[in-house]
Protein backbone atom coordinates (compact mmCIF):
# COMPACT_ATOMS: atom_id res chain seq x y z
CA UNK A 1 0.00 0.00 0.00
CA UNK A 2 1.37 3.65 -0.56
CA UNK A 3 1.46 5.04 2.61
CA UNK A 4 2.86 7.96 4.17
CA UNK A 5 5.67 6.08 5.42
CA UNK A 6 6.36 5.09 1.65
CA UNK A 7 6.50 8.69 1.05
CA UNK A 8 9.15 10.01 3.51
CA UNK A 9 11.38 7.07 2.68
CA UNK A 10 10.97 7.79 -1.30
CA UNK A 11 11.85 11.14 -0.81
CA UNK A 12 14.62 10.38 1.51
CA UNK A 13 16.36 8.30 -0.91
CA UNK A 14 15.62 10.92 -3.46
CA UNK A 15 17.53 13.63 -1.54
CA UNK A 16 20.37 11.36 -0.08
CA UNK A 17 21.34 10.41 -3.79
CA UNK A 18 20.82 14.41 -4.72
CA UNK A 19 23.28 14.64 -1.87
CA UNK A 20 26.00 12.24 -2.77
CA UNK A 21 25.79 13.65 -6.95
CA UNK A 22 26.32 16.83 -5.65
CA UNK A 23 29.14 15.90 -3.00
CA UNK A 24 27.31 17.84 -0.18
CA UNK A 25 26.44 14.58 2.07
CA UNK A 26 27.98 16.83 4.64
CA UNK A 27 25.24 19.53 4.74
CA UNK A 28 22.45 17.07 4.77
CA UNK A 29 21.74 18.17 8.30
CA UNK A 30 21.13 21.20 7.23
CA UNK A 31 19.30 21.39 3.93
CA UNK A 32 16.72 18.24 5.74
CA UNK A 33 15.40 20.69 7.96
CA UNK A 34 14.92 23.82 5.98
CA UNK A 35 13.35 21.30 3.13
CA UNK A 36 10.81 19.83 5.87
CA UNK A 37 9.99 23.54 6.70
CA UNK A 38 9.53 25.05 3.62
CA UNK A 39 6.61 22.04 2.60
CA UNK A 40 5.67 22.44 6.09
CA UNK A 41 5.09 25.75 5.30
CA UNK A 42 3.96 25.73 1.65
CA UNK A 43 0.79 23.19 3.22
CA UNK A 44 0.11 25.15 5.99
CA UNK A 45 -0.51 28.04 3.65
CA UNK A 46 -2.76 26.44 1.22
CA UNK A 47 -4.15 24.46 4.04
CA UNK A 48 -5.22 27.85 5.91
CA UNK A 49 -6.31 29.55 2.66
CA UNK A 50 -8.78 26.44 2.23
CA UNK A 51 -9.94 27.02 5.76
CA UNK A 52 -10.69 30.42 6.10
CA UNK A 53 -13.00 29.89 2.64
CA UNK A 54 -14.30 26.75 4.31
CA UNK A 55 -15.45 29.13 7.15
CA UNK A 56 -17.00 31.59 4.99
CA UNK A 57 -18.87 28.47 3.57
CA UNK A 58 -19.65 27.05 6.92
CA UNK A 59 -21.09 30.37 8.34
CA UNK A 60 -22.81 30.94 5.34
CA UNK A 61 -24.68 28.17 5.16
CA UNK A 62 -25.88 28.18 8.94
CA UNK A 63 -27.45 31.34 8.13
CA UNK A 64 -28.97 30.36 4.55
CA UNK A 65 -26.15 32.15 2.54
CA UNK A 66 -23.94 30.93 -0.28
CA UNK A 67 -20.76 32.72 0.88
CA UNK A 68 -17.61 33.15 -1.46
CA UNK A 69 -18.90 32.67 -4.85
CA UNK A 70 -17.40 34.45 -7.45
CA UNK A 71 -13.36 33.97 -7.28
CA UNK A 72 -12.55 30.72 -8.79
CA UNK A 73 -14.68 27.15 -9.01
CA UNK A 74 -17.29 27.48 -5.93
CA UNK A 75 -15.62 31.20 -4.59
CA UNK A 76 -12.32 28.76 -3.66
CA UNK A 77 -9.91 30.94 -4.89
CA UNK A 78 -11.63 34.23 -2.68
CA UNK A 79 -8.96 33.97 0.14
CA UNK A 80 -6.12 33.92 -2.37
CA UNK A 81 -7.82 37.28 -3.67
CA UNK A 82 -7.58 38.47 -0.10
CA UNK A 83 -4.50 37.55 0.63
CA UNK A 84 -2.75 39.52 -2.25
CA UNK A 85 -4.99 42.54 -1.10
CA UNK A 86 -3.14 42.25 2.31
CA UNK A 87 -0.13 41.54 0.82
CA UNK A 88 -0.13 45.22 -1.04
CA UNK A 89 -2.01 46.97 0.95
CA UNK A 90 -0.47 50.12 2.83
CA UNK A 91 0.99 49.37 6.39
CA UNK A 92 -0.32 51.43 8.43
CA UNK A 93 1.42 52.18 11.49
CA UNK A 94 0.69 54.56 14.96
CA UNK A 95 3.10 56.81 15.78
CA UNK A 96 3.75 56.60 19.14
CA UNK A 97 4.64 52.68 18.70
CA UNK A 98 6.93 50.95 20.71
CA UNK A 99 8.55 49.91 17.54
CA UNK A 100 10.37 46.49 18.62
CA UNK A 101 7.75 44.84 20.59
CA UNK A 102 5.81 46.24 17.58
CA UNK A 103 7.30 44.33 14.79
CA UNK A 104 8.26 41.43 16.52
CA UNK A 105 5.13 40.46 18.33
CA UNK A 106 3.06 39.05 14.82
CA UNK A 107 5.94 37.16 14.37
CA UNK A 108 6.41 35.50 17.10
CA UNK A 109 2.20 35.03 17.19
CA UNK A 110 3.05 32.81 13.49
CA UNK A 111 6.18 31.39 14.74
CA UNK A 112 5.08 30.19 18.11
CA UNK A 113 1.49 28.48 16.38
CA UNK A 114 3.60 27.52 13.56
CA UNK A 115 6.18 25.39 15.49
CA UNK A 116 3.86 23.38 16.54
CA UNK A 117 3.35 21.61 13.25
CA UNK A 118 6.82 20.28 13.93
CA UNK A 119 5.60 17.25 15.76
CA UNK A 120 2.11 16.40 14.64
CA UNK A 121 2.30 13.10 12.64
CA UNK A 122 0.72 12.99 9.67
CA UNK A 123 1.21 9.54 8.77
CA UNK A 124 3.14 6.83 10.15
CA UNK A 125 6.34 8.23 10.21
CA UNK A 126 5.21 10.92 8.28
CA UNK A 127 6.44 13.40 10.81
CA UNK A 128 9.03 16.27 10.77
CA UNK A 129 10.39 15.26 14.62
CA UNK A 130 9.14 12.79 16.54
CA UNK A 131 9.99 14.37 20.11
CA UNK A 132 9.42 11.58 22.60
CA UNK A 133 8.39 14.86 24.82
CA UNK A 134 5.75 15.81 21.64
CA UNK A 135 2.67 16.95 23.30
CA UNK A 136 4.83 19.03 26.38
CA UNK A 137 6.55 20.45 23.18
CA UNK A 138 2.71 21.67 21.79
CA UNK A 139 1.80 22.80 24.52
CA UNK A 140 4.64 24.69 25.76
CA UNK A 141 5.22 26.32 22.33
CA UNK A 142 2.16 27.06 21.52
CA UNK A 143 1.56 29.32 25.19
CA UNK A 144 4.09 31.79 23.34
CA UNK A 145 0.82 33.28 21.77
CA UNK A 146 0.19 34.99 24.71
CA UNK A 147 3.22 36.70 24.89
CA UNK A 148 3.24 37.85 21.53
CA UNK A 149 -0.45 39.20 22.08
CA UNK A 150 0.27 40.85 25.07
CA UNK A 151 3.15 42.38 23.23
CA UNK A 152 1.52 43.62 20.84
CA UNK A 153 -1.43 45.30 22.63
CA UNK A 154 0.79 47.01 24.54
CA UNK A 155 3.18 48.61 21.92
CA UNK A 156 0.36 49.24 19.95
CA UNK A 157 0.21 52.01 22.82
CA UNK A 158 -3.73 52.16 21.88
CA UNK A 159 -6.16 51.38 24.88
CA UNK A 160 -8.20 48.84 22.86
CA UNK A 161 -5.43 46.82 22.32
CA UNK A 162 -4.03 46.70 25.57
CA UNK A 163 -7.61 45.55 27.13
CA UNK A 164 -7.47 42.82 24.40
CA UNK A 165 -3.79 41.86 25.58
CA UNK A 166 -4.94 41.79 28.74
CA UNK A 167 -8.06 39.90 28.19
CA UNK A 168 -6.17 37.36 25.82
CA UNK A 169 -3.43 36.94 28.79
CA UNK A 170 -5.77 36.21 31.60
CA UNK A 171 -7.56 34.06 29.75
CA UNK A 172 -4.82 31.49 28.26
CA UNK A 173 -3.28 31.71 31.23
CA UNK A 174 -6.59 30.27 32.90
CA UNK A 175 -7.12 27.65 29.72
CA UNK A 176 -3.70 26.70 29.26
CA UNK A 177 -4.16 24.43 33.16
CA UNK A 178 -7.51 22.22 32.13
CA UNK A 179 -5.82 21.80 28.66
CA UNK A 180 -3.12 20.35 30.24
CA UNK A 181 -5.06 18.68 32.79
CA UNK A 182 -7.46 17.45 29.97
CA UNK A 183 -4.25 15.39 28.36
CA UNK A 184 -3.01 13.82 31.35
CA UNK A 185 -4.93 10.84 31.96
CA UNK A 186 -4.00 10.39 28.23
CA UNK A 187 -0.03 10.31 29.35
CA UNK A 188 -0.53 7.99 32.43
CA UNK A 189 -2.85 5.31 30.01
CA UNK A 190 -0.24 5.32 27.06
CA UNK A 191 3.55 5.76 29.37
CA UNK A 192 4.40 8.15 26.65
CA UNK A 193 4.68 12.03 25.78
CA UNK A 194 5.04 11.14 22.37
CA UNK A 195 2.47 11.63 19.65
CA UNK A 196 3.74 8.96 17.37
CA UNK A 197 3.92 7.27 20.73
CA UNK A 198 -0.34 7.44 21.49
CA UNK A 199 -1.15 6.82 18.29
CA UNK A 200 0.43 3.52 18.29
CA UNK A 201 -0.80 2.92 21.72
CA UNK A 202 -4.17 3.04 19.88
CA UNK A 203 -3.76 1.12 17.42
CA UNK A 204 -2.59 -1.58 19.81
CA UNK A 205 -5.07 -1.20 22.31
CA UNK A 206 -7.76 -1.21 19.14
CA UNK A 207 -9.78 1.84 20.30
CA UNK A 208 -9.29 5.42 19.96
CA UNK A 209 -9.19 7.54 23.44
CA UNK A 210 -13.06 9.51 22.77
CA UNK A 211 -14.28 6.27 24.10
CA UNK A 212 -12.59 6.30 27.29
CA UNK A 213 -11.93 10.07 27.54
CA UNK A 214 -14.93 11.62 26.00
CA UNK A 215 -14.64 14.08 28.97
CA UNK A 216 -11.27 15.10 28.58
CA UNK A 217 -12.16 15.31 24.74
CA UNK A 218 -14.85 18.00 25.75
CA UNK A 219 -12.24 19.92 27.76
CA UNK A 220 -9.50 19.54 25.43
CA UNK A 221 -11.66 21.11 22.99
CA UNK A 222 -13.01 23.29 24.74
CA UNK A 223 -9.69 24.45 26.21
CA UNK A 224 -8.30 24.75 22.76
CA UNK A 225 -10.88 26.86 21.71
CA UNK A 226 -10.13 29.31 24.20
CA UNK A 227 -6.08 28.79 23.69
CA UNK A 228 -7.03 30.10 19.41
CA UNK A 229 -9.05 33.20 21.25
CA UNK A 230 -11.86 31.94 19.26
CA UNK A 231 -15.60 32.64 19.48
CA UNK A 232 -17.07 31.37 22.18
CA UNK A 233 -13.71 32.74 23.83
CA UNK A 234 -12.92 35.79 21.16
CA UNK A 235 -12.96 38.57 24.03
CA UNK A 236 -9.72 39.59 23.85
CA UNK A 237 -10.76 40.37 19.66
CA UNK A 238 -14.28 40.86 20.74
CA UNK A 239 -15.64 43.80 17.97
CA UNK A 240 -18.56 44.86 19.38
CA UNK A 241 -16.56 45.36 22.76
CA UNK A 242 -12.92 46.53 21.90
CA UNK A 243 -12.96 47.27 17.95
CA UNK A 244 -9.97 44.49 16.93
CA UNK A 245 -8.57 43.89 20.15
CA UNK A 246 -4.90 42.97 20.58
CA UNK A 247 -5.04 43.63 16.24
CA UNK A 248 -6.79 46.50 16.05
CA UNK A 249 -3.29 48.68 15.08
CA UNK A 250 -2.28 46.31 12.66
CA UNK A 251 -2.39 46.13 8.91
CA UNK A 252 -1.15 45.03 5.97
CA UNK A 253 1.05 42.07 6.28
CA UNK A 254 0.86 42.10 9.61
CA UNK A 255 -2.25 41.77 10.40
CA UNK A 256 -2.09 38.51 8.04
CA UNK A 257 0.17 37.07 10.11
CA UNK A 258 -1.86 37.48 13.12
CA UNK A 259 -4.72 35.96 11.26
CA UNK A 260 -2.56 33.08 9.96
CA UNK A 261 -1.20 32.51 13.41
CA UNK A 262 -5.15 32.25 14.43
CA UNK A 263 -5.99 29.51 12.57
CA UNK A 264 -2.89 27.56 12.53
CA UNK A 265 -3.59 27.53 16.19
CA UNK A 266 -6.74 26.15 15.05
CA UNK A 267 -5.34 23.15 12.89
CA UNK A 268 -2.46 22.49 15.58
CA UNK A 269 -5.08 21.91 18.13
CA UNK A 270 -7.31 20.32 15.64
CA UNK A 271 -4.64 17.98 14.91
CA UNK A 272 -3.65 17.44 18.23
CA UNK A 273 -7.09 16.29 19.22
CA UNK A 274 -6.98 14.23 16.23
CA UNK A 275 -3.84 12.56 17.40
CA UNK A 276 -5.39 12.00 20.93
CA UNK A 277 -8.62 11.27 20.94
CA UNK A 278 -9.42 10.12 17.11
CA UNK A 279 -6.23 7.44 16.84
CA UNK A 280 -4.27 9.73 13.82
CA UNK A 281 -3.90 8.04 11.44
CA UNK A 282 -5.80 5.00 12.33
CA UNK A 283 -8.38 4.25 9.63
CA UNK A 284 -11.36 4.09 10.78
CA UNK A 285 -13.06 0.39 12.23
CA UNK A 286 -14.25 -2.04 9.57
CA UNK A 287 -12.47 0.06 7.20
CA UNK A 288 -8.80 -0.66 7.47
CA UNK A 289 -8.63 -2.81 4.19
CA UNK A 290 -9.70 0.13 1.84
CA UNK A 291 -6.33 1.25 0.25
CA UNK A 292 -6.53 5.02 1.86
CA UNK A 293 -3.01 6.24 3.09
CA UNK A 294 -3.22 7.56 6.73
CA UNK A 295 -2.60 10.78 5.81
CA UNK A 296 -5.45 11.01 3.84
CA UNK A 297 -7.24 9.76 7.26
CA UNK A 298 -5.99 12.10 9.40
CA UNK A 299 -6.98 15.07 7.60
CA UNK A 300 -9.93 13.85 6.95
CA UNK A 301 -10.15 14.14 10.84
CA UNK A 302 -8.44 16.80 10.88
CA UNK A 303 -11.41 18.66 8.67
CA UNK A 304 -14.10 16.66 10.91
CA UNK A 305 -12.70 18.53 14.15
CA UNK A 306 -12.25 22.25 12.33
CA UNK A 307 -15.59 22.18 11.42
CA UNK A 308 -16.77 21.25 15.35
CA UNK A 309 -14.43 24.39 16.04
CA UNK A 310 -16.12 26.17 13.40
CA UNK A 311 -19.44 25.56 14.40
CA UNK A 312 -18.71 26.46 18.35
CA UNK A 313 -18.13 29.79 16.83
CA UNK A 314 -21.09 29.98 14.22
CA UNK A 315 -23.24 28.69 17.12
CA UNK A 316 -22.87 29.84 20.62
CA UNK A 317 -22.45 33.55 21.94
CA UNK A 318 -19.70 35.10 23.68
CA UNK A 319 -19.06 34.80 27.10
CA UNK A 320 -17.94 37.70 29.37
CA UNK A 321 -15.46 38.07 30.79
CA UNK A 322 -16.31 36.97 34.63
CA UNK A 323 -18.21 33.99 32.94
CA UNK A 324 -15.37 33.25 31.20
CA UNK A 325 -13.20 33.37 34.26
CA UNK A 326 -15.72 31.22 36.23
CA UNK A 327 -16.05 28.90 33.75
CA UNK A 328 -12.58 28.24 33.54
CA UNK A 329 -11.64 28.00 36.99
CA UNK A 330 -15.24 26.30 38.60
CA UNK A 331 -15.91 23.74 35.71
CA UNK A 332 -13.21 23.26 33.27
CA UNK A 333 -10.61 23.04 36.15
CA UNK A 334 -12.20 21.12 38.47
CA UNK A 335 -13.86 18.14 36.31
CA UNK A 336 -10.51 17.60 34.53
CA UNK A 337 -8.77 17.05 38.09
CA UNK A 338 -11.94 14.86 38.71
CA UNK A 339 -11.28 13.15 35.29
CA UNK A 340 -8.00 12.16 36.07
CA UNK A 341 -8.67 11.06 39.70
CA UNK A 342 -11.52 8.82 38.14
CA UNK A 343 -9.48 7.61 35.54
CA UNK A 344 -6.56 6.56 37.69
CA UNK A 345 -8.68 4.63 40.02
CA UNK A 346 -10.19 2.91 37.35
CA UNK A 347 -6.87 1.90 35.31
CA UNK A 348 -5.68 0.90 38.80
CA UNK A 349 -8.59 -1.57 39.55
CA UNK A 350 -8.78 -2.67 36.08
CA UNK A 351 -4.68 -2.79 35.22
CA UNK A 352 -2.93 -2.66 38.92
CA UNK A 353 -0.63 -4.63 41.10
CA UNK A 354 -3.70 -5.47 43.28
CA UNK A 355 -6.19 -6.52 40.27
CA UNK A 356 -3.92 -9.40 39.01
CA UNK B 1 -26.47 19.01 47.89
CA UNK B 2 -24.84 21.88 46.20
CA UNK B 3 -22.48 19.16 44.22
CA UNK B 4 -25.65 17.76 42.97
CA UNK B 5 -27.04 21.38 42.06
CA UNK B 6 -23.02 21.75 40.49
CA UNK B 7 -23.32 18.52 38.09
CA UNK B 8 -26.88 19.14 36.96
CA UNK B 9 -25.73 22.75 36.41
CA UNK B 10 -22.95 21.54 34.07
CA UNK B 11 -25.10 18.41 32.37
CA UNK B 12 -27.77 21.00 31.71
CA UNK B 13 -25.51 23.49 30.15
CA UNK B 14 -23.58 21.09 27.98
CA UNK B 15 -27.24 19.71 26.58
CA UNK B 16 -28.04 23.02 26.05
CA UNK B 17 -24.74 23.54 24.20
CA UNK B 18 -26.13 20.21 21.67
CA UNK B 19 -29.29 21.46 21.13
CA UNK B 20 -27.51 24.88 19.98
CA UNK B 21 -25.39 22.66 17.66
CA UNK B 22 -27.66 20.59 16.25
CA UNK B 23 -29.71 23.75 14.57
CA UNK B 24 -27.03 25.17 13.10
CA UNK B 25 -25.95 21.94 11.65
CA UNK B 26 -29.51 21.08 10.47
CA UNK B 27 -29.25 24.41 8.66
CA UNK B 28 -25.66 23.83 7.31
CA UNK B 29 -26.50 20.40 5.49
CA UNK B 30 -30.06 21.98 4.22
CA UNK B 31 -28.84 23.53 1.02
CA UNK B 32 -31.98 24.58 0.16
CA UNK B 33 -32.53 27.02 3.10
CA UNK B 34 -30.14 29.39 1.04
CA UNK B 35 -32.41 32.25 0.93
CA UNK B 36 -29.91 34.87 -0.96
CA UNK B 37 -30.65 36.13 -4.69
CA UNK B 38 -27.43 36.06 -7.11
CA UNK B 39 -28.51 39.69 -8.35
CA UNK B 40 -27.00 40.36 -11.34
CA UNK B 41 -28.34 36.84 -12.86
CA UNK B 42 -31.53 36.31 -10.44
CA UNK B 43 -33.91 38.97 -9.81
CA UNK B 44 -36.46 38.90 -7.32
CA UNK B 45 -39.96 39.32 -8.66
CA UNK B 46 -41.00 42.57 -7.47
CA UNK B 47 -44.61 43.37 -6.08
CA UNK B 48 -47.34 44.76 -8.76
CA UNK B 49 -47.50 48.05 -6.80
CA UNK B 50 -43.94 49.09 -5.93
CA UNK B 51 -42.75 51.88 -6.33
CA UNK B 52 -39.61 52.32 -8.60
CA UNK B 53 -39.54 54.95 -11.22
CA UNK B 54 -42.82 57.70 -12.70
CA UNK B 55 -43.08 56.88 -16.47
CA UNK B 56 -45.53 58.91 -18.78
CA UNK B 57 -48.22 56.76 -20.17
CA UNK B 58 -48.35 55.97 -23.70
CA UNK B 59 -51.41 55.35 -25.68
CA UNK B 60 -50.51 53.16 -28.40
CA UNK B 61 -53.72 52.92 -29.94
CA UNK B 62 -54.15 56.69 -30.15
CA UNK B 63 -51.14 57.22 -30.76
CA UNK B 64 -50.51 59.93 -28.38
CA UNK B 65 -49.62 60.32 -24.29
CA UNK B 66 -52.46 60.48 -22.09
CA UNK B 67 -51.09 63.67 -20.29
CA UNK B 68 -53.07 66.89 -20.80
CA UNK B 69 -50.94 69.55 -19.85
CA UNK B 70 -53.45 70.31 -16.81
CA UNK B 71 -50.25 71.01 -14.41
CA UNK B 72 -51.57 69.67 -11.73
CA UNK B 73 -48.91 67.04 -11.31
CA UNK B 74 -46.17 70.36 -11.59
CA UNK B 75 -48.22 71.89 -9.04
CA UNK B 76 -48.47 69.07 -6.64
CA UNK B 77 -44.74 68.79 -6.78
CA UNK B 78 -42.89 69.75 -3.31
CA UNK B 79 -39.74 70.20 -5.51
CA UNK B 80 -41.21 71.56 -8.52
CA UNK B 81 -39.39 69.18 -10.95
CA UNK B 82 -41.54 68.97 -12.74
CA UNK B 83 -42.01 71.24 -16.02
CA UNK B 84 -44.55 70.85 -19.37
CA UNK B 85 -45.81 72.61 -21.70
CA UNK B 86 -49.05 71.66 -23.61
CA UNK B 87 -50.90 73.40 -26.73
CA UNK B 88 -54.81 73.22 -27.64
CA UNK B 89 -54.45 71.15 -30.69
CA UNK B 90 -57.78 72.21 -33.67
CA UNK B 91 -60.52 69.88 -31.34
CA UNK B 92 -59.86 71.96 -28.25
CA UNK B 93 -58.31 69.27 -26.49
CA UNK B 94 -55.40 70.62 -25.13
CA UNK B 95 -52.48 67.93 -25.54
CA UNK B 96 -48.88 67.95 -23.45
CA UNK B 97 -46.06 68.63 -25.90
CA UNK B 98 -42.55 68.37 -23.56
CA UNK B 99 -42.71 67.16 -20.31
CA UNK B 100 -39.49 67.42 -18.28
CA UNK B 101 -39.08 65.27 -14.88
CA UNK B 102 -35.59 66.09 -12.97
CA UNK B 103 -35.23 62.66 -10.98
CA UNK B 104 -32.15 64.67 -9.13
CA UNK B 105 -33.99 66.58 -7.24
CA UNK B 106 -37.37 63.73 -7.16
CA UNK B 107 -37.99 62.26 -4.05
CA UNK B 108 -40.29 59.74 -5.65
CA UNK B 109 -43.55 61.05 -2.85
CA UNK B 110 -45.76 60.03 -5.56
CA UNK B 111 -47.97 63.43 -5.02
CA UNK B 112 -47.69 63.96 -8.80
CA UNK B 113 -48.87 60.28 -9.68
CA UNK B 114 -51.89 60.91 -7.31
CA UNK B 115 -52.72 64.33 -8.86
CA UNK B 116 -53.22 63.31 -11.98
CA UNK B 117 -56.59 62.86 -13.12
CA UNK B 118 -56.10 61.55 -16.30
CA UNK B 119 -53.91 58.61 -16.10
CA UNK B 120 -50.96 60.09 -17.58
CA UNK B 121 -48.05 59.15 -14.86
CA UNK B 122 -47.42 56.21 -13.04
CA UNK B 123 -44.98 54.14 -10.99
CA UNK B 124 -43.47 50.92 -12.38
CA UNK B 125 -42.09 48.80 -10.45
CA UNK B 126 -39.68 46.82 -12.98
CA UNK B 127 -37.87 49.52 -13.50
CA UNK B 128 -35.05 50.05 -10.02
CA UNK B 129 -31.97 50.58 -11.72
CA UNK B 130 -31.81 54.15 -12.31
CA UNK B 131 -28.18 54.79 -10.88
CA UNK B 132 -26.55 56.79 -13.66
CA UNK B 133 -22.92 58.38 -14.36
CA UNK B 134 -24.10 62.27 -15.01
CA UNK B 135 -25.61 64.32 -13.48
CA UNK B 136 -27.48 65.51 -16.63
CA UNK B 137 -29.00 62.25 -17.33
CA UNK B 138 -31.49 62.66 -14.38
CA UNK B 139 -33.09 65.57 -16.09
CA UNK B 140 -35.64 63.13 -18.29
CA UNK B 141 -38.16 64.16 -20.96
CA UNK B 142 -41.20 62.51 -22.42
CA UNK B 143 -38.67 60.45 -25.13
CA UNK B 144 -37.13 59.22 -21.66
CA UNK B 145 -40.13 58.68 -19.73
CA UNK B 146 -42.57 56.79 -22.58
CA UNK B 147 -43.75 53.81 -21.09
CA UNK B 148 -47.04 51.59 -22.57
CA UNK B 149 -49.28 49.91 -20.55
CA UNK B 150 -48.90 46.29 -20.94
CA UNK B 151 -51.85 44.27 -21.71
CA UNK B 152 -53.33 42.94 -18.67
CA UNK B 153 -55.45 39.51 -17.87
CA UNK B 154 -58.99 40.53 -18.14
CA UNK B 155 -59.87 39.65 -14.56
CA UNK B 156 -57.39 42.23 -13.23
CA UNK B 157 -58.45 44.46 -15.66
CA UNK B 158 -61.83 44.45 -14.41
CA UNK B 159 -60.80 44.62 -10.46
CA UNK B 160 -58.41 47.70 -11.78
CA UNK B 161 -61.11 50.03 -13.64
CA UNK B 162 -63.57 48.95 -10.64
CA UNK B 163 -60.61 50.48 -8.14
CA UNK B 164 -59.75 53.27 -10.46
CA UNK B 165 -63.68 54.52 -10.93
CA UNK B 166 -64.26 56.81 -7.61
CA UNK B 167 -60.55 58.21 -7.74
CA UNK B 168 -61.73 59.14 -11.56
CA UNK B 169 -64.94 60.42 -10.36
CA UNK B 170 -63.63 62.31 -7.72
CA UNK B 171 -60.74 64.20 -9.60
Amino acid sequence: MFTGENIVQIVAVFLNWAYAQLGISFLAGVINPIISAVVMFGFIAVFVMFLVWMERKVSAHMQSRIGPNRVGPLGLLQTVADAIKLTIKEDVKPVKRDKIPYFIAPIVAFVATFMGMVVIPFDKGMVVQDLNVGILYIIAITGFTVIAILTAGWSSNNKFALLGGFRSAAQIISYEVPLVLSVVPIIMITGTLSLTGIVEYQHQAGYWFILPQFFAFLIFITSATAEANRAPFDIPEAESELIGGFHTEYSGVKFAMFFLGEYIAVVVSSAVAVTLFFGGWLPLPFLGSLPIPGFIWFLAKLLLVIYLIMAFRWTFPRLRVDQLMDFGWKVLLPISILNILLTAAVWLLLYGKGAQ
Amino acid sequence: MEIFTYFKNVFSGLWNLMVGLSVTTRYFFNFKAVTTQQYPEERLPLPARSRSMIKLIYDGEKDQFNCVACLMCAKACPNSCIKLEGVRQADGKRRMTTFKLDFSTCIFCGYCVEACGFDALTFVSEEYENAVYKRGSLLQDEHAMKWVRPPQPVAEEAQKTEMATPAVAGA
